[in-house]
């Protein structure tokens, strides 16, 4: 009988196989870096109507976090502030800190209708994930652990997944990530290694483990 | 398939005793190895018969509504099913058991009778593990679809993701999991497995390209060859020893979804075993039902017998005692116990209860009915078997309605109770999981071979080299010239076997002596040549080896006994893979629970330290099992070289008789003793036929 298959199938087959397994393999790792949060999120960085500089204002000026964001020690929401809190310098009829530049003027449009800004939003989480800034703060975790360095941000991107798994490494295991409560709003501060359990025990730091914690 | 053992169907290696009671072969009548793979092969060669197409299109439209029913289901979610509160499962999980139950059947005849040496199951271990298959896939449609978001079905496996979620490792949900998929991916590599040296036969005797080009792969090239038998009937065996423990683990662990919990009706010690005799019993049933009509259509009365009907029958007898004894107990330790619910709950079952009548309905099909089974003529009636199991069948999904609706209807507290009312989309699916179980049925007996052809072609008694062959006259008669028993006349009635062929059928051209190949090399690749029978095949390779050649292979349609030794081979090493899967999946799977469940993400459950093992047993035997099995097939396709699609001897012009009914000799052309001419002398001396060398 005649062969039903050329002579070189058998290794065409086998090579087949190979490349089959190594595109497998590489679309398992590749799905794995790509479609995790820890690459859709980290790295956004959308243009604002307001080119406002955090490095500017939170880094060379030494200005505090929670100057505009007041709330953040209080509410869940750490607050966006409204027009009125950057006319405190910008105001042209007052201290007229670049109280003319175009750059600023949507700001004082807003200030003048009484229209916010259209911030474009970048920490975003679903609804069904239920986040307090203020229980944070509180308990000394600082803005940078989440936010990244700001006070060196010219433009904010996400820096961190912000993923399930990554609240879940922390609060796991939140010693590293605590600082004392009157260095929270100190971006440059850094931890000392060791530290971490004796503020837990200052700050009565408790780090739910449960469903319901965050899902309500 | 008989490799490992020196067992034969008569008492030939005992001293002579006079045997009273003769034998009765497996296959009745006259049958060689051509006229079995003719009559099995020419199933599905033929253009199907006139009825095929109408079942096909009823079967098929009852799928497409289950289709219909699973996308409203998935689009809308899962309230469009009657499950509410208290009954949560209902239909989907009924359907669920019932189909795994179904799946029991094909691996108990595959595995466990293989491994009692029950020969009788080759004529019907393909068909019922097929079933099985198609068992499995049906109910596994229910937990994919059941868990309302359907795309996070994926959250069932332990797989890296960025919420940090494992499933509860000490869930016995999860454990269905890791049991159902193992089960059906080892029953699939099983079933696989089997249909290699089938395929290879349709392969040969496909006569268009298309079809020599899908079973020329799906058979990977496998011509029988004895360096392939011996790792073939080890892998075999290995893949029977797997299956056995994940048969009788399978429905236990299907019933620890249930035993585990602390409803009354399902907290209960009896539930494993009663389950596993339930889906034997149920099993055995459906493979009846789907059994007797096509034995009767494609008139294969002469393989799968009356007689293995009436052993089906006595299983059923069997395993439905076991059931019905099982339901008797439940209802005798619910008042025994003294537990106020338990017994309220089975008050409510059998007697004053809103599905009593389920009750009894169960009771009757499942206990009452197959009584009958110990009548003969009960056992022995086609059409009547087929009316039984139906009942059976029926019965045996109303047992899983009545433990899993009953028992959920009235819990603890009577404010709670309720009833349960299945809507249209209930209905729909149901029927059509039944639709695609027929489908797929249907395209199987269209497509591949539904008896396994090498394996009976080894229990043909012209396969056994020590068959007492009696005058025809004489055949299955006793010392007093009279039948022994109905059956011995019955049998009788087909005709008597074939002999073993004493001479090669000569080709239609003869043979030349040097057979070229296309694109060849011009070196020889070896000398072949044709045997007419497994036991002058191994005498001749046994001559061969004698007279120094080492590269001397045999290609026979099924293994024949103690080939392997002939041409100089010993048992096959495959085990160690099996053993090295089987270490590795247990590792594994040591590894993964106590990472995810004591250190990576330890939950307290059922108040037991993060460390406690004994929960993930089960999952501990279903990977070892899992692992040990893909080791198995790999290690298989491996040592044999597959696939090997292309092989300078298939040029030789008899050749392709080699996976139907010849027996073919090689001495490789790289063996130090060969000589194209001297060679092929010495394999005429030993009486071979057709010999030639062959061009590599």
């Amino acid at each position: 009988m005649p062969a039903i298959f050329s002579r070189s199938l058998d290794g065409h087959l086998r090579r087949a196989a190979v490349g089959l397994g190594v595109a497998v393999t590489l679309f398992v790792i590749g799905w794995y870096y790509y479609a995790l949060p820890s690459y859709t999120r980290v790295g956004y960085q959308p243009d604002q109507p307001v080119p406002f500089s955090h490095e500017l204002h939170a880094g060379k000026l030494g200005m505090d976090c929670a100057y505009c964001h007041q709330s953040v020690f209080e509410s869940p929401h750490a607050s966006v502030p409204a027009a009125q809190t950057c006319m405190n310098c910008h105001n042209p009829k007052m201290a007229n800190v670049k109280g003319n530049s175009p750059l600023l003027a949507p700001v004082r449009a807003s200030y003048d209708t009484g229209k916010p800004v259209e911030w474009k939003r970048i920490h975003k989480l679903p609804e069904y994930a239920y986040f307090n800034h203020a229980v944070h703060t509180n308990k000394g975790v600082s803005c940078v652990s989440c936010h990244g360095q700001i006070n060196e941000m010219k433009v904010v991107w996400h820096d961190q997944p912000l993923s399930m798994g990554w609240c879940l490494k922390c609060h796991n295991d939140p010693h590293e990530h605590l600082r004392p409560f009157d260095k929270v709003t100190d971006l440059t501060w850094k931890p000392k290694p060791g530290t971490g359990a004796e503020i837990a025990q200052q700050l009565a730091v408790k780090a739910p483990m449960s469903c319901q914690s965050c899902h309500r | 398939m008989s490799a490992t053992t020196h067992e034969t169907h008569d008492t030939a290696h005992g001293p002579a005793l006079p045997d009273p009671l003769p034998r009765i072969p497996l296959v009745w009548g006259p049958a060689d190895f051509d006229s079995v793979s003719q009559q099995v092969s020419e199933i599905t060669e033929q253009p199907q018969p006139g009825w095929w197409w109408p079942a096909f299109l009823i079967s098929a439209a009852l799928l497409c509504g289950g289709g219909i029913a699973a996308t409203y289901l998935i689009s809308t979610g899962v309230g469009v099913w009657g499950s509410n509160n208290p009954v949560n499962w209902a239909f989907d999980i009924t359907n669920f058991v019932f189909w795994i139950g179904i799946g029991h059947a094909g691996t108990l005849i595959s595995a466990i009778l293989f491994l009692f040496r029950q020969k009788w199951r080759t004529s019907i271990n393909r068909f019922a593990e097929a079933m099985t298959i198609f068992a499995v896939i049906c109910a596994g449609i229910y937990p994919g679809i059941h868990v309302g978001r359907f795309w996070y079905a994926w959250f069932m496996f332990p797989l890296p993701n960025a919420n940090h979620i494992f499933p509860n490792f000490r869930s016995a949900l999860l454990w269905d999991l890791f049991a159902v998929s193992t089960y059906f991916t080892i029953s699939l590599i099983f079933w696989y497995v089997g249909l290699i040296p089938d395929l290879a036969t349709l392969r040969d005797r496909a006569k268009s390209r298309l079809r020599q080009v899908i079973f020329g792969f799906l058979s990977l090239g496998w011509r029988g060859s004895t360096r392939h038998w011996r790792h073939y009937e080890v892998a075999y065996l290995m893949f029977a020893g797997l299956s056995t423990p994940l048969v009788l683990s399978v429905h236990s662990v299907v019933s620890f979804d249930f035993a585990t919990s602390l409803i009354p009706g399902w907290h209960t010690t009896i539930f494993p075993p009663y389950f596993v005799a339930g889906a034997i019993f149920g099993g055995f049933a459906m493979v009846l039902q789907c059994m007797i009509p096509a034995r009767a259509v494609f008139k294969l009365d002469n393989v799968v017998t009356i007689k293995h009907i009436d052993v089906m029958c006595k299983f059923i007898l069997a395993t439905g005692t076991i059931v019905g004894y099982a339901y008797i107990m439940e209802l005798f330790v619910a008042w025994f116990s003294g537990n106020p619910y338990e017994w309220q709950t089975f008050k409510n079952r059998a007697f004053d209860g809103d599905y009593t009548w389920a009750y009894w309905v169960m009771m009757t099909c499942n206990l009452i009915i197959p009584q009958v089974f110990w009548f003969k003529w009960c056992r022995q009636t086609p059409w009547f078997v087929l009316i039984v199991v139906t009942f059976v069948n029926v019965g045996m999904w109303y047992e899983r309605f009545v433990i899993i609706v009953q028992s959920l209807h009235h819990d603890f507290l009577p404010g709670s109770w309720g009833q349960f009312h299945p809507t249209w989309v209930d209905w729909l699916q149901m029927i059509g999981d039944f639709g695609l179980f027929f489908t797929l049925t249907l395209l199987f007996i269209r497509f591949l071979p539904m008896v396994a052809m090498a394996e009976v072609k080894g229990v043909l008694p012209m396969a056994n080299p020590h068959y007492n062959f009696k005058p025809d006259a004489e055949y299955l008669k006793g010392e007093n010239g009279e039948y022994p028993t109905a059956d011995h006349a019955l049998a009788a009635s087909y005709g008597p076997p074939t002999r073993p062929r004493t001479h090669v059928e000569a080709p239609p051209e003869p043979v030349p002596p040097f057979v070229p190949n296309a694109s060849g090399t011009g070196a020889p690749w070896g000398a072949v040549a044709e045997f007419a029978n497994g036991a002058e095949l191994l005498e001749a390779a046994k001559k061969t080896v004698a007279a120094g050649y080492v590269h001397v292979d045999a290609w026979t349609p099924y293994y024949v006994h103690g080939m392997k030794e002939a041409i100089g081979r010993t048992r096959s090493r495959l085990p160690l893979f099996t053993l090295a899967g089987g270490l590795t999946g247990l590792t594994l799977a040591v590894l993964m629970q106590f990472y995810f469940s004591a250190y990576y993400y330890p939950i307290i459950v059922g108040g037991k330290e993060y460390r406690s093992w004994e929960a993930f047993i089960p999952i501990f035997f279903e990977m070892t099992v899992l692992f040990a099995g893909i080791f198995t097939l790999v290690a298989l396709v491996g040592l044999c070289g597959l696939p090997k699609l292309f092989h300078p001897i298939d040029a030789h012009p008899t050749f392709a008789r080699g996976t139907q009914g010849g027996f073919f000799l090689s001495v490789e052309a790289k063996d130090a003793k060969f000589n194209p001419d001297a060679t092929r002398a010495f394999l005429e001396g030993l009486g071979g036929k057709n010999v030639a060398v062959v061009e590599a």
